[in-house]
């Protein structure tokens, strides 16, 4: 099993850089979701690795082979279109042999292999059904089928759970990191959707206008965002402008719009920087009773299923979010008044963007 | 099976696919643009006997003449195509019933039938030889009507399919939604649906505007019927005539034909893209009441009555010769005749096929590029050309490289030029419904590009490329305009029916060209039922 090891890549459309010097590295029998807003640059990303598009400049590495000026056939890594594109007029057990007839491997032992991967995949009861009878579930497997059964070292998936039902999407997240897992592949999983990256991921790499601007495990990347784009593009935060005022031991004092004062994680920053403060939704909290940062009114709450969001207008500072589990619901009525508050060491300090906080948050 | 598999192993290097797609935009360059249009050039190299015509008042006025009853004719036609396909196409995208399967096949039975035998069939219909009149109406009908009558016949089935292969795409949903909020089903089709129709009106109109200017075979043996072939022209039949005694009006006429026929295709092109017609103006009350009962019920009966009153009947008159007697048909030569012409035909589609796909899949897949959208243009070139000018331009062309020892190869490039198009055309519409990935997806499984070609593509595509097939051989199968200006020697199935019509005119007896007509045609019958039925069942066994 190899490891991708991107290098420099750049990659332009026109004007638009889908790939500005962009470097990563997956490693070997890894499952690394690659998350971007649309148009980003995740699927340009993909299709470098598996060499449908050249990059116009930069390298592409298995272990240490540079690939770069590969042929797509040669590569060994195989594609998971988001509609799979199981050939419609083979049935599915020819789908599967598609990889070893072109290759012309030996026959019988290519059907034994296939008859295992059946297995594995659990269709062995409908290797004679065509592509259209099949379940999106089904269909997913199959593609998985194919792909394994080709010789495919690498996996890569262009958001394969988007064409399916919300419901189904949900239980397929597990069932296909488990299967890419057990078929032992090295597997690039390329998604908006920042839930299905954390669920399923070894690791995450946050792309957005061809950069990677994080590379880590779901738990640094959603508790140790780099910049505002990732506090907010995973797991929604609430950002607050603000002035150094004083840091010393473990927290930083900030004063924000209208003379509010407010606590923030330590930061070397000197006093009287321009920064913006980051709370995920689900570390800040409101109070009617204890004393908070400052105070807001309640102007919207969205019940959810297990989470609730309460919506605080703060004079100065804007709307807050804040999210509670559902038992929540009944203990804060729109119009009341409440005191924002948060841990310190939860709040993040950020150079102020250059462009503005909008064009740093901007998903388009 | 070596061989393809070298295939597979080249198609896998960069240059030569690139070298490939080289010598497809060559070819087609080379061998279809260039000599199609060569006679602009000549024109200028042959300036003096051009000018001379052009001093020459009174030939001048019928070549004018003759521009003007092609254009008009062709013009009027394709109007009269659209009123009357438009509620067909309607019938039968959005309707179902008995037996709509047969009507479906009834509406391309034209297509299969030599021009050249539908002109016989048309003036016996509407009464030869010298005009006719229309019982009870005291109608007499001249040419120019026998002309728009004959055209509609041969016009009709590309009308009525591109109009419903765009709105089969259209979904349904947006009338219904139209209903919804308060329009009547005329008013939601007209205003809603109506207006996306534009892409399949443009085609439909370039397809019938173009066939109509260059049909040859069917027109002249019309005209040759009713004693008018030198007195009456059109474009192509002017040159048919004149082709032997002088070039000069001949390459006159060829440019003019071919300058309008340019033109026209990009205003047309331009007024279906840019100019906005109003059709947003409603007249509820008038729009409702022509929505339901009589109204709906009559135009049902009116469309199928224009089929099979206007277009089939007259088209298959000719098998009442059936039970005529006359002077013997020499099975020998129509034997010989037939076999010429499915020689070229079908070199004509394997050519078009080897060279049109290729072509077709980059224009589907590049047409945001500036090389794709030039290319898709140039398409049409030789396909709105009218193929009569278009043979004297390929033989002017040709005649420069003293080919004329191989006359029929010539004919088969010509036959090339026009079916081209059609080929191109409808696998461009194919491979736009065609999801990119299938072809991706199968490269990244490890298979070559060329494998992936013909393992997965061309199986989805294969029912386009056969019906962009039958639809080239039968094309070339009733072509006289191009073989005609072409070649004087090479004897094609309508050439030499035409030359027994020519025979019959003196001696009034049509029963030997009629019969060979029905020959031909139930040859072609059993030929497109063939085709047909193989493709189907390998569907079925897939």
């Amino acid at each position: 099993m190899p490891r991708i090891r991107l290098e420099n890549i750049v990659k332009r459309f026109g004007t638009v850089a889908a790939a500005d010097d962009l470097s990563l590295t997956v490693n070997d029998g890894e499952y690394l979701c690659i998350l971007g807003p649309t148009g980003a640059g995740k699927t340009t990303c993909m299709r470098i690795i598996c060499g449908l598009t050249d990059p116009d400049s930069g390298h592409v590495y298995f272990d240490d082979r540079d690939v770069t000026r590969l042929e797509v056939n040669m590569r060994e890594a195989t594609m998971l279109s988001q509609v799979y594109s199981l050939f419609p007029q083979m049935n599915v057990y020819e789908n599967v042999m598609f990889g070893p007839l072109i290759k012309e491997w030996d026959e019988e032992s290519s059907r034994q292999m296939v008859k295992n991967i059946f297995h594995m995949v659990h269709m062995e009861e409908r290797v004679n059904a065509y592509p259209n009878e099949l379940s999106g579930g089904q269909q997913q497997r199959i593609a998985l089928a194919r792909a394994l059964a080709s010789g495919s070292k690498i996996l890569l998936l262009d958001e394969p759970l988007r064409a399916l039902d919300a419901r189904l999407r949900l239980e397929l997240r597990k069932e296909l990191r488990s299967m890419v897992k057990e078929m032992g592949l090295t597997a690039v999983h390329v998604t908006h959707d920042q839930e299905e990256a954390l669920e399923m991921a070894d690791r995450i790499a946050v792309i957005r206008d061809g950069r990677i601007i994080q590379v880590g495990t779901p738990k640094e990347v959603f508790e140790e965002p780099k910049t505002p784009f990732v506090a907010n593009f995973v797991g929604r935060s609430n950002m607050i402008e603000g002035v150094i005022a004083s840091a010393e031991g473990d927290v930083a004092t900030v004063t924000g719009n209208g003379g509010t004062v407010f606590k923030a994680r330590y930061t070397d920053r000197a006093v009287g920087s321009k920064v913006l403060v980051a709370v995920k939704i689900g570390n800040t909290k409101i109070s009617l009773t204890e004393d908070g940062y400052f105070k807001g009114r309640i102007e919207r709450k969205l019940y959810e299923g297990a989470t609730i969001t309460v919506e605080v207008n703060v004079p100065d500072i804007g709307t807050v979010s804040v999210k509670l589990p559902n038992r929540k619901f009944d203990d804060f009525e729109i119009d009341d008044e409440v005191s924002v508050n948060w841990s310190p060491e939860k709040a993040f300090v950020f150079d102020y963007p250059e462009n503005g906080l909008e064009d740093e948050l901007r998903v388009d | 099976m070596s061989l393809i598999k070298r295939i597979d192993e080249l198609s896998s290097k960069r240059n030569f696919k690139r070298g490939w797609f080289g010598l497809v935009c060559a070819v087609f360059v080379f061998l279809i643009i260039i000599p199609a249009i060569y006679v602009l050039f000549e024109a200028v190299a042959e300036w003096d006997a051009v000018s001379d015509v052009l001093n020459d008042a009174s030939a001048m006025s019928t070549i004018w003449t003759a521009v003007y009853n092609s254009f008009s004719i062709a013009f009027i036609v394709t109007i009269i195509d659209i009123i009357v396909g438009l509620p067909m196409a309607w019938i039968m995208v959005r309707k179902q019933f008995a037996g709509k399967k047969y009507i479906d096949t009834l509406i391309d039975m034209p297509l299969a039938v030599p021009t050249a035998v539908l002109g016989i069939s048309v003036v016996m219909f509407w009464g030869a030889p010298s005009g006719v009149t229309i019982p009870g109406l005291g109608w007499v009908l001249t040419p120019y009507l026998m002309m728009v009558l004959l055209h509609i016949i041969f016009t009709y089935p590309y009308m009525v399919r591109s109009l419903s292969a765009i709105l089969e795409q259209i979904d349904p949903n947006y009338e219904t939604a139209g209903m919804t909020l308060g329009a009547s089903r005329f008013t939601a089709a007209r205003t809603i649906t109506l207006p996306l129709f534009r892409a399949g009106l443009t085609t439909g109109f370039i397809l019938c505007f173009a066939r109509s200017l260059s049909e040859t075979g069917g027109t002249f043996i019309a005209l040759e019927m009713m004693g008018m072939s030198n007195v009456f022209f059109t474009g192509p039949t002017y040159i048919q005539v004149y082709k032997a005694t002088s070039m000069g009006p001949v390459i006159l006429i060829s440019v003019i034909m071919i300058i309008l026929a340019i033109l026209l295709l990009f205003v047309a092109k331009y007024i279906m893209n840019k100019v906005r017609i109003p059709w947003s103006r409603v007249w509820p009350k008038w729009e409702r009441k022509i929505s339901r009962g009589l109204a709906v019920r009559s135009r049902d009966v009116i469309t199928m009555g224009v089929l099979l009153f206007i277009v089939l009947i007259p088209a298959f008159y000719i098998f009442t010769y059936m039970t005529a007697s006359g002077a013997p048909v020499n099975y020998g030569d129509l034997t010989l005749a037939i076999a010429t012409s499915f020689l070229i035909a079908g070199i004509a589609v394997v050519f078009d096929v080897v060279f049109g796909i290729p072509m077709a899949m980059y224009i589907a897949r590049h047409g945001d590029t500036r090389l794709g959208r030039a290319l898709d243009n140039l398409v049409n070139v030789p396909l709105i050309i009218p193929t009569t000018a278009l043979g004297v331009s390929l033989s002017l062309f040709w005649g420069h490289f003293d080919l004329s020892s191989f006359t029929l190869l010539l004919v088969v490039l010509g036959h090339i030029s026009f079916t081209y198009p059609l080929m191109v055309r409808n696998i461009i519409g194919a491979m736009e419904e065609v999801d990119v990935s299938y072809e991706e997806v199968a490269l990244t499984l490890g298979a070559k590009p060329f494998q992936a070609f013909r393992k997965v593509l061309l199986p989805i595509i294969k029912s386009s490329v056969i019906a962009g097939g039958i639809l080239a051989f039968t094309r070339s199968l009733g072509e006289t305009g191009a073989t005609v200006a072409i070649s004087s020697t090479v004897m094609t199935a309508p050439i030499y029916i035409m030359n027994l019509v020519k025979a019959g005119s003196i001696t009034g007896d049509y029963y030997a060209a009629a019969i060979s007509s029905i020959i031909l045609i139930v040859i072609c019958f059993i030929l497109m039922f063939m085709v047909r039925r193989v493709t189907r069942d390998k569907e079925g066994n897939e």
